[in-house]
């Protein structure tokens, strides 16, 4: 799948192979060889949950610099959501906006208005809509590849509707025309708490021409970002919208904002993977909004972000209470909006393809793993390189192994090989062999 | 009783499920999903599977004692066996019929019973036996075809 974007790499210099990411990984995307980590990219969703466990800080998110913004001749910050639940309680979206003009953005765009908006159009469509079917965001693009991969059969309930970082960046188009300048002048960075958000900039997944130009992880601009805050002398308003939608940093946060019943909302990989498999069983009904996060607690969890998860989603709690929920923009900004939030890209299944040439061949195959599974030891030790040994298994039907690289089955064989070596050893020389026998064996 | 046929294009696997056992319910069915993945199955009979197998095992997990499951995945089609040690089926038409439950209050307030398992595995199958014997148990037998 070479047309498949990856936001995550293994910094091969500094990995050592300690497998922590290979058995973290929700979707078993990762194996060891050469005693770095690799990466199988038609299963890795770019969740990022390795990145958090690696000990080396060897898993990097390909998302952009500081310095890249030199390439703009105007740029605008995009803050996430969860950027506002990053610092001291006291600083309020407003220092934060002011905070990134005060660095080499020449505009920080009040994301709360974006946020307003998707939740506008998001509630109407859900009390207007008489679909039985349960509706699945599509805030997280992780989610969205893990629904390509895992689950293409609920495609079709992913909501199609641009995230308000995808409204901002369209909004460049209007700035362009304001400022009199080529749009492709104006560099539109994301702030980001996660490497998934990069896909939005690479192979976005609602508008076939990306309306971000770039990511910055949270993390890589906290110092400079902290500083510039603290500097701050005088502010300008920025910040203008309400505490609609700014929820959506949290998991479960935007859920409040639409009214709508039986909603869920699901946070965390594994928990994602039950529940869909728990709605593919008809285990769940009855749900029609489906909020599903890859990271733990939403996008606070990111593993970008820098402030502790828990005590973000409090600031997040405050902020949103503080700023209230009385809508901020007009009717006719939520109409002007509208127009960026409907999406041109078919969201196509990047389901694994099946173990063989037909039916016959893959059930023969399955076979063959399952009988493998039986005879390993299933402690799950990887030190084949596989998360588990079914996945050892599964590796060794498709070539990507051998069953000696068990280290348990390459024992056996050594034992096996030492006895025919021993047995050899004790063969008595010829001139010591009792009579009767050198007929027979010198034969 | 399962297929003793040993056809090397059948996948056959066996899976135990314990009657009250509400935190395992799913597991086979997950299992099955997996298998027809991975064999290439279309989606549609896919999801058909998964909504019978979840049927009847939350059928043995609310009415048995406890139940085996034979799976056997053949190029074409899948067949599963449910064979249960319970109560048995008083009168199976009756117990075909949308809306007919005799779950427990107590299951009935947890969400299940409904009375839609059995009419469920219905729609979902392509092919349905049940026999049962009143204080031993139930046999379901049910057959998807796999290719359209």
């Amino acid at each position: 799948m070479g047309d498949y974007f990856h936001a995550i790499e293994v910094g091969t210099d500094k990995c050592r192979g300690s497998m922590r990411c290979m058995r973290v990984c929700p979707t078993e995307a990762i194996r060891i060889r050469e005693g770095k980590a690799l990466i199988l990219e038609d299963r890795c969703i770019d969740c990022g949950d390795c990145i958090r466990v690696c000990p080396e800080h060897a898993i990097r998110s390909i998302t952009g610099s500081y310095e890249d913004l030199s390439k703009f001749k105007y740029t605008i910050a995009i803050p996430s959501p969860s950027l506002y639940s990053q610092f001291g309680i006291h600083v309020t979206p407003n220092h934060i906006l002011n905070g990134l003009k005060g660095l080499a953005f020449d505009e920080a765009y009040d994301i709360g208005r974006a946020c307003e908006a998707y939740t506008a159009v998001l509630k109407e469509y859900l009390h207007s809509s008489s679909e039985n079917r349960p509706l699945i965001s599509t805030l997280c693009p992780a989610i969205v590849r893990l629904i390509q991969i895992r689950f293409p059969d609920f495609l079709g309930n992913l909501l199609s509707l641009e995230a308000p970082r995808g409204i901002a960046g369209s909004d460049k188009i209007r700035k362009a025309k304001e400022l009199g300048i080529d749009p492709k002048d104006i560099g539109v960075i994301y702030i980001t708490p996660c490497p998934a958000k990069m896909i939005a900039v690479n192979q976005p997944q609602c508008k076939s021409d990306p309306n971000l130009d770039g990511a910055i992880a949270i993390s890589d601009i906290y110092g400079l970002l902290f500083s510039s805050i603290r500097k701050l002398e005088k502010m300008e308003d920025l910040h203008l919208s309400s505490g609609i939608g700014l929820g959506m940093a949290v998991s479960g946060g935007l859920i409040t904002d639409l009214e709508v019943e039986n909603a869920m909302a699901v946070d965390g990989v594994k928990n994602v993977m039950q529940a869909l498999d728990d709605l593919e069983n008809g285990k769940i009904t009855n749900v029609r909004y489906l909020e599903l996060w890859a990271c733990p607690g939403g996008c606070i969890g990111g593993p970008l972000a820098v402030e502790n998860p828990y005590l973000a989603k409090i600031k997040v709690a405050k902020q949103v209470q503080w700023l209230g929920r009385e809508r901020k923009i007009s009717d006719e900004e939520v109409d002007r909006l509208r127009e960026y939030l409907s999406c041109d890209v078919q969201l196509r299944s990047h389901s694994l393809k099946p173990l063989g040439r037909d039916a016959v061949d893959a059930i023969k195959k399955i076979k063959e793993r399952e009988s493998l599974v039986e005879g390993l030891p299933r402690i799950d030790c990887g030190a084949c390189g596989a998360p588990t040994c079914r996945a050892f298994a599964d590796d060794v039907i498709q070539g990507r192994a051998e069953i000696l690289d068990c280290v348990f089955k390459l024992q056996d064989k050594v034992v096996e090989s030492s006895q025919y070596a021993l047995s050899w050893a004790r063969r008595t020389p010829l001139s010591f062999r009792k009579r009767g026998k050198e007929t027979k064996q010198m034969k | 009783m399962a297929e003793q046929k040993q056809d090397e294009h059948v996948l056959e696997q066996t899976f135990q499920v314990k009657g009250g056992d509400f935190i395992h319910a799913g597991e086979v069915s997950s299992r099955i999903k997996t298998f027809l993945k991975e064999i290439g199955v279309a989606r549609e009979i896919i999801r058909r599977a998964a909504i019978a197998t979840y049927e009847a095992e939350m059928n043995v997990v609310c009415h048995a004692h406890r139940g085996t499951f034979y799976l056997a995945i053949a190029p074409d089609h899948i067949k599963l066996v449910v064979e249960d040690e319970g109560q048995g089926i008083a009168d199976i038409e009756l117990a075909m019929q949308e809306g007919f439950s005799t779950s427990s209050t107590a299951i009935k307030e947890m969400g299940f019973g409904a009375g839609m398992g059995l009419p469920n595995i219905k729609k979902n199958t392509d092919d349905l036996h049940i026999t049962s014997v009143l204080g031993k148990g139930t046999r379901v037998e049910m057959v998807i075809f796999t290719q359209q």
